[in-house]
């Protein structure tokens, strides 16, 4: 389970993350929404131990975030998946994803890149296994991200705004995978302003309001008149459907 | 006064005591330039840890050696040191001298080509669970390194061109052995026209391999120019 709890964080005079509260449990997909500047992408930078937290705290299967030695093994629990991709340009598609399993998990480098392999074939990628990131597309490079966070063989997955900086056609090629991984049972936490693909395969909704979870609800009820009660969710949800 | 003719054959021979000369120039800067690279990795990473101890000596290091001119730096080892009692011999001594002179500005292009990695790129390292050593030998180093290269080619061939001054304090590298040639044939012009391009063979050749190694490197990495 990563559970958060009273979590605070500010950016000098900047209030980002005010009090938020939030547990996520197993087979679990929760999309986080909210406006832009609410804070979703620092609760994400929080909860994989990329910002320190002010107040509060953020545990992963038990094991406490801003403790050093327990944020490496909370980060064994969790992969991130980046808005944009972040992959290693001097490896390939295959040393990409296989290089933490070598490492952190201590895999034997054949058996790991015949896994990283396994992984490229499943999101339709084993052609370019051998590819380096600026030989490939955008969607391609975001399926690689993935396989890499997948490598880990990760308890939770963390995607923020995986899908925004590529093209319709690509996202959809994203969201495709991303699907497939939820219908597996793949516990994810998935900051997006895809709202129909959230709704589709999200177990609950969270929504972010300035630095407030206002909002964290099965994504049936966060989508009917109970959602719609809350005046920042049905101006969001209004706002985000004329764009 | 009496214009000698420009004559080449003269040199002849001379040139085995030349070549002993570039031999010794050669080995001088091979051994230089492993050193510089030795300690401008690791003042590099020093001035991009997170240490502000680190930091500061390492920018002291490079304050330091960057603003001395290097034959004060060269006479201050050499002639210096012996006055408290460490004795080196000049060829060590020109090594070192050259290898803490050419680190400081080695450290300072793999600095920068560290600053420029996309910090997202170390993100995405650290959250996958990679120890810090892990990550900077296997992500900031390489990825730094051939950023690196052109600048440090530079840095390099700054660095055969200083070792000329290594023929003052005794070593009788190239540029040693041209004056020694020099006063010995009374053919200054000729001595020197050689050991003109000599050092511009030997820095074009490293240009040239500089080059080579930086396509080489970095084939892969954008789409389009390199
Ligand atoms: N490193 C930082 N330093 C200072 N301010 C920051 C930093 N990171 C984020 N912020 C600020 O914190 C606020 C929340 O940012 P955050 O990136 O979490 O929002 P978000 O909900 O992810 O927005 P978006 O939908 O645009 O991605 C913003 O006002 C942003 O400017
Ligand atoms: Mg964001």
């Amino acid at each position: 389970m990563i559970s958060v709890s009273g979590v605070r964080k500010s950016f000098g005079a900047a209030t980002v993350l005010n009090g938020v509260d939030l547990e996520i449990r197993q087979g679990e997909v929760v999309s986080v929404l909210g406006s832009s500047g609410s804070g979703k992408s620092t609760l994400i930078r929080c909860i994989n131990g990329l910002e320190k937290i002010d107040a509060g705290k953020i545990t992963v299967d038990g094991f406490d975030v801003s403790k050093p030695r327990e944020l490496s093994e909370a980060r064994k629990r969790s992969g991130t998946v980046f808005q944009l991709f972040n992959l290693y340009p001097h490896m390939t598609a295959v040393q990409n994803i296989a290089l933490a399993p070598v490492e952190v998990l201590k895999v034997p480098r054949r058996q790991a890149e015949d896994e990283a392999r396994e992984l490229l074939r499943s999101v339709g990628l084993s052609e370019r296994a051998e590819a380096y990131p600026s030989q490939l597309s955008g969607g391609q490079r975001q399926r690689v991200g993935i396989c890499r966070a997948l490598a880990m063989k990760p308890s939770y997955l963390l995607l923020d705004e995986v899908t925004s900086a590529l093209d319709p056609e690509m996202t959809s090629e994203v969201l495709s995978i991303l699907a497939a991984l939820a219908k597996t049972g793949t516990t994810m936490v998935f900051v997006t302003h895809e709202i129909e693909f959230a709704r589709s395969i999200s177990t609950r909704i969270a929504f972010l309001d300035k630095g407030q979870l206002i909002a964290d609800l099965p994504t049936a009820e966060f989508f009917s008149d109970k959602g719609m009660a809350l005046p920042r969710v049905a101006q969001f949800l209004s706002k985000m459907r004329k764009d | 006064m009496c214009r000698l003719k420009f004559d080449l054959s003269i040199l002849a021979k001379h040139i085995p005591f030349l070549l002993e000369g570039a031999w010794l120039t050669l080995q001088a800067c091979t051994l230089a330039v492993i050193g510089s690279l030795v300690l401008g990795l690791a003042v590099g990473a020093m001035r991009t840890s997170a240490s502000p101890l680190l930091n500061r000596l390492a920018a002291v290091y490079v304050d330091i050696f960057r603003n001395i001119p290097f034959i004060v730096q060269l006479f201050f080892f050499y002639f210096g040191l012996p006055e408290i009692g460490i004795y080196i011999d000049a060829f060590t001594t020109g090594v070192v001298a050259l290898s803490v002179a050419g680190g400081a500005f080695t450290s300072d292009v793999i600095r920068s080509g560290i600053l420029a990695i996309d910090p997202g790129i170390i993100e995405a390292a650290q959250v996958s669970g990679l120890r810090k050593s892990t990550i900077f030998r296997k992500i900031i180093l390489p990825i730094a390194l051939r950023a690196s290269v052109r600048p440090l080619g530079s840095v390099f061939i700054n660095l055969i061109l200083t070792s000329s001054i290594l023929s003052t304090i005794t070593l009788n590298e190239l540029t040693g052995s041209a004056k020694i040639v020099a006063s010995n044939t009374f053919r200054p012009f000729e001595v020197y026209f050689v050991l003109l391009v000599a050092y511009a063979a030997l820095t074009y050749a490293v240009s040239i391999i500089i080059g080579m190694l930086h396509r080489y490197l970095n084939r892969n990495q954008s789409e389009g120019a390199v």
